[in-house]
């Protein structure tokens, strides 16, 4: 039997299960030529959390449009809690990628109108608003505006209003795209916690790979057709391929190894058991097909570099996502830059930014506070922090576009009048809101960037061919902008933003929602960048991206808390780090937060992250205290700090 | 009803938190009704005016004074040397009177004289004024010359009705109240309305089961609240800077006014749903709203001059019954037998509008 009429079936049996809430069978959906969803058929049980994942432009946003009865599908039928989606609206809440909140009006406001918008009775309202305001830690806010909270804050209201008139299905679309990794996990808490308690059903799509891994089932989804759907370890096992973390004694030794681990024969395949190497930060993930073959073939493959450790894991579902997208050949392409002007004038090593003491008040609000920091030509620089820790505005002053309240600055050499365009020209700058033209074709904007930039007329089409062969676009240029899907239109944005090989480059979020293939293509480019003298300063969510950081900072409230390589800031993380997988997960993380500093219990996929500080002692107690939750508790050890660890720690622990 | 007023409550949050649109609100309505007022004049008055004087005798000069009797015309003094054409061609003057030689020989001596006018065609409305008012005088000038004999068998006794006086304003303001009310309550109901879109809000309602009437009504009742402040302000002050006061019975301009305001507000919510993005909707009210209003509505052409084709549009303009009725109020007087049609009229239209506008959104769902 083809799998497609096997999951036709499974689908049937499930729509004669009386828990099934949601069922679609067949859903296509076309834009004029297009096609975004291309058959579609899957079955949502009550009280379940179902994860669609897959990469932009699959279909996903589309498909809960679709969903939520605000659009009209071509053709298929789809049915929610037995009836079309357009009769079960009021029994749904939708959570839109963009925020479907009313920056103007007051958090109150905001959920008064939704309130109305429901049917909600009064006295329900102020019931459900402050319970919900209460579990999202929103009650101080509620008179402040909702364009002034921030991204994670937004969400969370967003939330709110769609939790207050107690829907049975929650429909979200990438809510935690551009949300700090506090605050996704407390997001993800407060699902948990309303799929647990009120037996709300969740269909959710996400770009981070490490959340979709507390979903209860996961469909990956690609070119509008579902690929794959199980839970998460069936999608695991199907994979059959092994993933060895190996960690090397010099990290100046990866980009070495990488190379030889991928092997030259890229194109003959026979002999390697190799399937996938990925670097990050100071250790390599490779995926092989054997665990018996496969360490083999990496000892032998590293030679004479030297390594510590090497582990045999469980594939992630990230190393699912990206070997099934790669089977189907849409991995994005790395393309050198072309015609890469020799960087002569530029020392290198030289310092490229420096700032000293930088301050910046809006009104009584100091949003950025004695920032010291100094980049150099080549060198790769990550700024994290919390959403609202003042990153952006710090971004906005070192590329001259606000002038700091105190401090002094140095830019390319220059420390006077740093709007003229004689250095705007060798600035980049990507900014976190799209700087694309919506009503502008693709190829329109990028030659408005070239001419902005004044690159030479010889060199535009050969630049602009290079950022739509990067994006995968090519022949699509005459495309309009504004139809693309929110990852590609990022793709475009960073093109048009290196375009004329900046010499400092500012990028902030360049990757937020983009999918897991794209973002390591971005690194790849970012790395070029960096080799060739560029400056960058960088700033994500994704702490396994920050690894590529030679250097970082951490904000939090304004100032620089931390700063250093990623080695010296896990090495400078107290305590000690313990993984532990549990069962069920989500009641051992509540119960060890109401124990501990909730910053020491942090959930990371399908296990949990806590850090002690007298591992003899605490150990044993973190055992009898899970065993009279009756928790069991598969496994525990001790591990090395992510870099994602020492950033809940850091900025819990400065945030209070 | 509960959801409509939560809409509307909603909206005026919103809109008052925006100061800067409260401020425009209220002072570009006065600003246009200034403008109007004061700048529209219809009636001309000083036009330039050549008259070549080539007989110079007492009779000659007599008709050259009596033609700058009035305040119709301004003498331009011009050489007798000089070709008259050329003060037409270098726009000194918009006429030419020119006087024969023997003009005063030939009226003395009882024959028929002819004395030649060149007037500016350029602007057809002042040509034919200045052709009227120079066949006046002579008319004029030509009866005091041979008296008639008496009595003459019919007379003409004028009285300008309504507007004794002839007083402009009168008839430019109250005009001006139809273009007003018209415009900006639609502009702000049309921007409201596609905020939303662009904003990506419209999908939390369309997410719920709102129907499109509830969102209409509910964006509707707000920016009618608007209008009226708006109204109430802008009639206030024309009553107090212009001298309007209630000729008759105010009640058909008091019911017609609300009636007429949640049509201009339905006619942008129309423009609302269909345009997608601000700006379109800008120039979807300013064009189609604010050229219909000017020109199709009577405000300064009349409506019998308008031809054909266009003259059905001017049918489906609501701010021309809106203007009739104005003008009733505070010209005519003659209350509700009067222009009972046109308040049934703008009723209707705004009807009209609503349907539409319903009929457009009534999917509440994307478009493809």
């Amino acid at each position: 039997m083809s799998p497609k009429l096997l999951a036709l079936l499974k689908v049937d049996q499930l729509a004669k299960d009386s828990a099934a809430v949601i069922t679609v069978r067949g859903l296509q959906k076309r834009y004029r030529s297009t096609v975004a969803v291309a058959g579609l058929d899957l079955a949502v049980q009550r009280g379940e959390i179902f994860g669609l994942i897959g990469p932009d432009g699959a279909g996903k946003t589309t498909t809960f449009h679709v969903l939520a009865g605000v659009m009209e599908a071509s053709a298929g039928d789809v049915q929610v809690l037995g009836r079309p989606p357009g009769q079960a609206r009021m029994q749904m809440g939708y959570l839109t990628q963009q925020f479907s909140l009313y920056l103007d009006l007051s958090l109150e406001e905001n959920l008064r109108y939704t309130a109305g918008l429901r049917r909600v009775p009064p006295a329900r309202y102020v019931e459900r608003r402050d319970r919900y305001l209460e579990l999202m830690a929103l009650t101080p806010f509620v008179n402040r505006r909702a364009g002034q909270l921030s991204g994670g804050m937004k969400q969370k209201l967003a939330l709110c209003c769609a939790l207050v008139s107690q829907p049975q299905i929650l429909l979200l679309d990438e809510p935690t795209t551009g949300v700090d990794p506090v605050s996704r996990r407390e997001f993800w808490d407060v699902i948990a916690t309303l799929a647990a308690t009120e037996g709300t059903t969740i269909v959710v799509a996400t770009p981070y790979l490490d959340e979709a891994e507390r979903c209860d089932r996961v469909a990956l989804m690609s070119a509008g057709q579902i690929q794959q759907l199980g839970t998460v370890p069936e999608l695991r096992q199907s994979l059959g391929l092994h993933r060895l973390e190996v960690h090397l004694a010099q990290a100046s030794d990866l980009g070495r190894a990488e190379v030889a681990l991928v092997g030259e024969e890229m194109g003959d395949r026979g002999g390697t058991v190799i399937v996938d190497v990925q670097t990050f930060g100071d250790r390599l993930d490779v995926l092989v097909a054997d665990r018996q073959a496969g360490p083999q073939q990496v000892r032998s493959r590293l030679g004479d570099i030297a390594y510590v450790d090497l582990t045999l894991m469980p594939p992630t579902l990230e190393n699912v996502f990206v070997t099934r997208l790669r089977q189907q050949g849409s991995d994005p392409p790395f393309i050198p830059f072309p015609e890469q002007t020799p960087r002569a004038a530029t020392p290198a090593a030289g310092v490229a930014i420096k700032a000293e003491k930088l301050g910046k008040t809006f009104g009584d609000f100091r949003a950025v506070d004695d920032v010291t920091l100094t980049i150099r030509h080549g060198e790769i620089y990550g700024l994290l922090g919390a959403n609202g820790a003042g990153k952006t505005t710090t971004i906005k002053m070192l590329c001259g576009l606000l002038v700091p309240t105190s401090g002094a600055m140095e830019l390319a050499g220059e420390k006077q009048d740093l709007r003229r365009s004689a250095i705007r020209q060798r600035l980049g700058y990507m900014s976190q809101k799209f700087t694309l033209y919506d009503d502008l074709t693709i190829r329109q904007n990028l030659e408005f960037y070239c001419g902005v930039y004044g690159i030479r007329r010889s060199q535009r089409r050969a630049r602009i061919d290079w950022v739509l062969a990067t994006c995968g676009l090519e022949g699509q240029g005459q495309l309009m902008t504004g139809r693309l899907p929110q990852g590609w239109k990022q793709r475009v944005a960073f093109g048009a933003s290196v375009m004329h090989e900046p010499e400092i480059l500012f990028l902030d979020e360049p990757t937020s929602g983009v999918d897991p293939l794209a973002r390591r293509q971005f690194w790849r480019l970012i790395a070029d960048l960096a080799r060739q003298g560029t400056a960058i300063l960088v700033t994500t969510h994704y702490l396994e991206e920050a690894e590529h950081c030679n250097r970082m900072g951490f904000m939090v409230a304004g100032r620089l808390v931390a700063q250093g390589s990623p080695q010296e800031i896990k090495a400078s993380q107290p305590g000690q780090l313990l993984e532990l997988v549990a069962e069920p997960l989500q009641a051992a993380s509540n119960c060890l937060k109401a124990a501990m500093a909730p910053w020491r219990v942090a959930m990371f996929g399908d296990r949990l992250h806590v850090v002690v500080d007298e591992p003899p002692q605490d150990i044993p107690q973190l055992r009898s205290r899970l065993q009279a939750a009756h928790i069991t508790l598969h496994q525990l050890r001790p591990i090395p700090f992510t870099l994602e660890d020492a950033f809940i720690g850091i900025v819990q622990r400065a945030g209070g | 009803m509960k959801r409509i007023l939560a809409q509307a409550r909603k909206e005026l949050s919103q809109f008052w938190r925006d100061r800067l649109t409260v401020a425009l609100a209220i002072v570009l309505p006065l600003l246009t009704l200034f403008i109007f007022g004061f700048a529209i004049r219809l009636g001309s008055q000083d036009l330039p005016l050549v008259v070549q004087d080539l007989d110079i005798s007492p009779h000659s000069r007599a008709y050259g004074e009596q033609l700058f009797a009035t305040n119709q015309f301004k003498p331009v003094p011009w050489p007798l040397d000089r070709p008259v054409a050329a003060a037409l061609d270098q726009g000194q003057a918009k006429a030419v009177v020119v006087i024969p030689p023997d003009f005063q020989r030939q009226i003395t001596q009882g024959q028929p004289v002819t004395i030649q006018v060149l007037i500016d065609g350029t602007d057809a409305n002042n040509a034919r004024f200045l052709q009227n008012a120079i066949r006046a005088t002579t008319n004029a000038f030509n009866q005091s010359l041979v008296p008639q004999p008496l009595p003459l068998p019919v007379t003409v006794a004028t009285r300008l009705w309504f507007n004794p006086g002839r007083q402009e304003s009168l008839f430019i303001v109250p005009g001006v109240l139809g273009v007003v009310l018209w415009i900006f309550p639609s502009l702000l109901a049309a921007i409201a309305m596609v905020r939303e879109k662009e904003r990506g809000t419209i999908i939390q309602v369309y997410a719920s089961d709102l129907r499109a009437e509830e969102l209409l009504l509910g964006k509707g009742l707000a920016y009618l609240g608007v209008g009226l402040v708006e109204a109430l302000v802008v009639i206030g002050l024309a009553m107090v800077i212009f001298g309007l006061g209630f000729a008759g019975d105010p009640t058909p301009f008091l019911l017609g006014t609300p009636i007429f305001l949640a049509a201009a507000v339905m006619f942008g919510l129309f423009v609302g749903v269909r345009a997608n993005s601000q700006n379109a909707a800008v120039q979807g009210v300013a064009l189609v709203g604010f050229l219909t209003a000017l020109l199709l509505s009577g405000f300064i052409y009349p409506l019998a001059n308008i031809p054909f084709p266009l003259s059905m549009v001017s049918n489906v303009v609501p701010a021309r019954y809106y203007i009739a009725l104005s003008r009733d109020a505070f010209v005519r007087g003659s209350g509700w037998p009067g222009v009972w049609w046109q308040v049934g009229m703008i009723l209707v239209l705004g009807l009209v509008l609503f349907a539409v506008a319903r009929r457009l959104l009534h999917r509440m769902k994307l478009p493809d």
